[in-house]
């Protein structure tokens, strides 16, 4: 999956003086500095001088960014709001004429196709094929290792698990997607989740199948409502009041549970509002291009984040206002590139943190248990002793599904989820999984590089920040390697919410990935400019 | 773009610092992992481990998904001190502290089930039943048997106790505790063992000497009374006599330095194991106080205490000429571990005494039928509320059944009426036991 071919898109051709310079992305900074994606070295042109951008529809607009060195279209200043361009306008950044010439449809057809198709290198069927043979055997261990509940209930589960697989992977192709890397990688998590589920609770078996197949179909919408870049742009600030409305019907409304009130019961339904936070919150943090560079836009920012987190530490959850503190450091960086609005911004969390922890006792102690979990092995290393010893009874290849005994410790299928993987599978697995979470990251910072908007570059990086971030504490608590906070391992852990928010995350990464054939998020090339697929339906989608 | 592009590169920064740490666990899991894995966390932790007694008897199984205890609830019961629990509540039974031997450990596969799969103990579940019952449903005590040339603890018990099948239902006071290694009780006359000892060692004209008994005896300002008027005696009559006039006089005669000294070396006042499971240290008068307070420390009043564990230690070693084989819980095929506790005529000298115990004053024919070369001694310890510990110890002189015993009853009364018959009952079963 890393190492399929990769080439850009290219879209237009933007000349200056005799050169040529091919437009790799829909939003391209035009400047003289090395960063810039166009860049002019003329001493006339500022560093970062106007973005240039082009639409689902194929228009190109060009905005100014500082307004001082000036720009012109055909004679014209152009305004805040940014001038349409037709191929062949005359572009003046500051003295320096630039002539862009849009593509034609034939010569783009014929870029494209020399382009590498996703999935080419390794055959996502091969994979799949393999996937299904791995999900099987943790069936088959589940129905022989264990004296087990409702056989019918857990063989049902994995067999809709793997229907959902190959239907996946058959509509796909059906609608000439080949790029199946990031769906194979959610879809192996989602099978050792069911897995722990299997082991821990069975007569949960339903409710999980359930959820899986809505986690899906909430990951197929929101990739389709990514599609249009301005679509997801305009509906940012409608998601941030969202996102607060569920932060503080939950501050107002949820009862404690282990010391954080974090649940929310609605209709019998159990629901973690600050799961969903999170995919708002990637959803309202990134931004395109042309708004990147306006500072009131990331103060915005920097408000609703500090909102967010601290809305989270009043609930008690502060696991998940770190996992979100990591992921804002990281959008901002993006942002704004800037090192001392990260440093201030580390600081200022950790005197809330220093706060936190003389504030609230229960965090101080676990900080105090912290590396010296085997001095108290009744008391707060309760459950960190009891992971490890569990980690370590399931050696390389594990007792098998079902053959562990950490699943009877409280909180073991999700705060300490990776020690039920360790003892039931094996540590090979267990470490898979985390490999798994980092493959994605990988992927989704090299598809970033490619993206065609900032704003869906962005997301799919904050998307995976996130996931790593709640991996990271996840593990490490179990571990002991860091506090324990009780945060979810994505997709593994079990808990309905999270498993909803950690596929929705996956549209985002789908959403920057502009492989030839490479997502469904993406509108592909050979659609854009076709007379048929001109003003893609708006509003479509997942409302 | 580019710029975006560039910085989501720092989004790697966190994927490293997840490969560091992760490396941090592996290298933590290989060096640590074996400890991790055998520790005990509850007996489905682990492969599991199963117990038996010496004939093969079912105690206690474990694996990750099944448990179970013997079948019969009296000898869950009856062995509870021995196994410990699921939960390891009583905090020094075998499961808990045998855990990491019952199970292999590798790298490779984690823990798996040993093979042969059982983990054999010294102890007769019989046996314990026996004790067990002799002790009795409404009293609190601990008996032990153990074979002296061998070291074998034959039976342990220590009531009230618990069924280990049922972690729901409320237990009686203090039935967690072992009576017989993690307490510790006022021994009363069966400390004049020790004074005697001492006395044969540091007192040279002992042999010659004699002690008035006048019912009464008044040292400093301090009565010492006494269960009757002896009149004149010998070192051994005032023991089968169990008189504390004499042996308050005997302990001054040898003086503060020889009974603390006596009583350090004999392992009163230490901590053992019984293979691995801890028994806890007795105490005795650290400096000397006036020989008031001695000739009371003598007569095994005072601050003297002393763990059951710890007497049967000390009389298996007069029963075996002052050697002591090293006490066994875990059954093995290798030789007794032999060390001199007590000097081989100093020993003598007390088995004589505790064998005229029996024959002149416990009325073995009635209080211990079929038991013979019974040496003994008894102990009716103060409580200071009126109520007195039984105690009764000591072994068969006899090599084809060598068992050397004590029981302590709490607040039982007379040693020899409330722990003589359990002392009766236990000797009488593992005499049985051998085919007579």
């Amino acid at each position: 999956m890393l190492s399929s071919g990769y080439e850009s898109e290219t879209w237009a051709t933007l000349r200056f003086g005799r050169e040529g310079v091919p437009v790799t992305h829909w939003e391209n900074l035009i400047g003289s500095a090395r960063s810039a994606d166009i860049r002019v070295e003329r001493e006339d042109v500022e560093r970062v001088h106007a973005v240039l951008k082009r639409d689902v529809d194929g228009s190109w607009t060009l905005f100014d960014v500082f307004g001082r060195g000036g720009v012109w279209v055909n004679g014209d200043a152009v305004p805040a709001g940014g001038t349409v361009l037709q191929s062949g306008d005359a572009i003046k950044l500051g003295r320096t004429p630039l002539h862009l010439y849009d593509m034609s449809e034939e010569k783009r057809d014929k870029l494209e196709a020399k382009r590498s198709v996703a999935g080419k290198s390794v055959s996502p069927a091969l994979t799949l094929l393999e996937l299904t043979a791995f999900e099987l055997l943790l069936l088959l261990q589940h129905l022989t290792t264990a004296p087990q509940e409702r056989p019918v209930q857990i063989a049902l589960g994995f067999a809709v698990l793997i229907l959902l697989e190959w239907f996946c992977y058959y509509a796909m192709r059906l609608i000439g997607r080949s790029g199946f890397e990031v769906e194979t990688i959610a879809f192996y998590l989602t099978g050792l989740g069911l897995s722990v589920t299997a082991s821990s609770a069975p007569q949960d078996m339903f409710k999980q199948t359930v959820l899986i197949l809505a986690a899906f179909v909430l990951f197929l919408l929101l990739g389709l409502w990514l599609r249009s870049v301005r679509r997801a742009e305009k509906t940012r600030l409608a998601a941030a009041a969202l996102a607060l409305g569920l932060l503080a019907l939950n501050i107002f409304t949820s009862d404690s549970l282990n010391g954080a009130k974090s649940w929310l019961q609605i209709g019998g339904f159990s629901f973690q509002p600050s799961e969903l936070v999170k995919v708002a919150y990637v959803y309202v943090g990134a931004a395109t291009l042309e708004k990147l560079y306006r500072r009131r836009n990331l103060l915005g920012f920097i408000v609703f984040s500090a909102v967010c987190v601290g809305a989270l530490a009043l609930i008690g959850d502060f696991g998940t206002a770190l996992v979100f503190f990591i992921c804002f450091l990281v959008i901002s960086f993006l942002r704004s590139g800037s090192i001392a609005t990260v440093f201030l911004a580390v600081s200022g969390a950790a005197m809330a943190g220093f706060l936190a922890v003389s504030i609230k006792p229960y965090i101080a102690r676990r900080f105090a248990t912290w590396g010296h979990v085997w001095e108290d092995v009744y008391g707060a290393g309760y459950q960190q002793t009891r992971a490890l010893g569990a980690a370590a009874a399931g050696g390389l290849f594990g007792k098998g599904a079902g053959g562990g005994w950490l699943t009877e410790v409280v909180a073991a299928d999700t705060d300490m989820v990776f020690a039920v993987l360790c003892e039931e599978q094996g540590l090979i697995i267990a470490l898979c999984a985390v490999l798994a979470v980092l493959t994605l990251s990988f992927f989704a910072v090299r598809t970033a590089r490619r993206g065609r908007s900032a704003y869906s570059s962005i997301a799919a990086c904050a998307a995976v920040t996130m996931l790593m971030a709640q991996m990271a504490l996840n593990v490490f608590g179990t571990l002991d390697l860091l506090p324990f906070t009780g945060v979810t391992f994505p997709f593994v852990s079990r808990g309905g919410t999270s498993l909803l928010a950690c596929w929705m995350m996956m549209a985002f990464i789908k959403g920057s990935d502009t492989r030839r054939g490479g997502s469904f998020a993406v509108s592909p090339v050979a659609e854009l400019l076709r007379p048929a697929a001109k003003g893609e339906k708006k509003g479509g989608g997942g409302a | 773009m580019k710029k975006i592009t560039t910085r989501a590169l720092s989004v790697l920064l966190l994927a490293l610092g997840i490969i560091f740490g992760m490396t941090l666990f592996v290298l933590r899991y290989v060096d640590e992992g074996r400890d991790w894995a055998l520790y005990f966390a509850g007996a489905n932790s682990g492969a599991g481990g199963e117990l038996r007694d010496r004939n093969g008897e079912l105690l206690a199984s474990f694996d990750a998904t099944r448990s179970a205890f013997s079948a019969d609830g009296e000898t869950r019961v009856a062995c509870y001190h021995i196994t410990g629990d699921y939960w390891d509540r009583s905090g020094t039974g075998a499961l808990s502290a045998y855990w990491d031997r019952m199970q292999e450990y590798s790298l490779l596969s984690g823990t798996t089930k040993k093979e042969p799969r059982q983990f054999t103990l010294t102890v007769d579940a019989s046996l314990c039943r026996t004790a067990y019952f002799a002790v009795g449903y409404n009293r609190r005590g601990a008996a032990m048997l153990m074979n002296y040339r061998t070291g074998e603890v034959l039976a342990m018990v220590s009531a009230p106790s618990v069924d280990p099948i049922n972690g729901e239902v409320p237990v009686a006071e203090s039935a967690f505790i072992n009576r017989c290694l993690s307490a510790t009780f006022a021994p009363g006359s069966v400390f004049k063992l020790v004074t005697a000892a001492a006395a044969i060692e540091d007192v040279p004209d002992l042999s010659s000497r004699s002690f008035l008994c006048e019912g009464e005896y008044t040292i400093g300002s301090v009565d010492i009374h006494c269960t009757g008027v002896h009149g004149w005696q010998s070192v051994e009559q005032a023991m089968a006599n169990s008189c504390n006039c004499a042996f308050a006089q005997i302990a001054v005669a040898a003086g503060y330095n020889s009974l603390y000294r006596h009583v350090k070396d004999y392992g009163f006042l230490d901590g053992y194991e019984l293979d691995g499971i801890p028994s806890v240290a007795g105490s005795y008068r650290t400096e000397f106080a006036g020989n008031p307070e001695l000739a009371w420390s003598g007569i095994g009043q005072s601050t003297d205490l002393v763990c059951p564990f710890a007497m049967l230690r000390y009389v298996a070693a007069i029963a075996n000429d002052g050697m002591l084989a090293r006490p066994r819980l875990i059954l093995t095929d290798e030789p007794a571990e032999l060390t001199r506790l007590v000097e081989a005529s100093t020993a003598k000298k007390l088995k004589e005494m505790m064998s005229y115990n029996v024959v002149t004053h416990y009325d073995p024919a009635n209080n211990f039928p079929g038991i013979s070369h019974l040496c003994a001694k008894t102990g009716t310890a103060e409580t200071g509320d009126g109520s007195s510990h039984a105690w009764f110890t000591g072994f068969l002189d006899d090599p084809s059944h060598p068992y050397a015993f004590v029981v302590v009853i709490e607040r039982g009364g007379g040693g020899l009426q409330a722990a003589g018959p359990v002392a009766r009952r236990i000797l009488q079963a593992a005499i049985a036991r051998d085919g007579g």
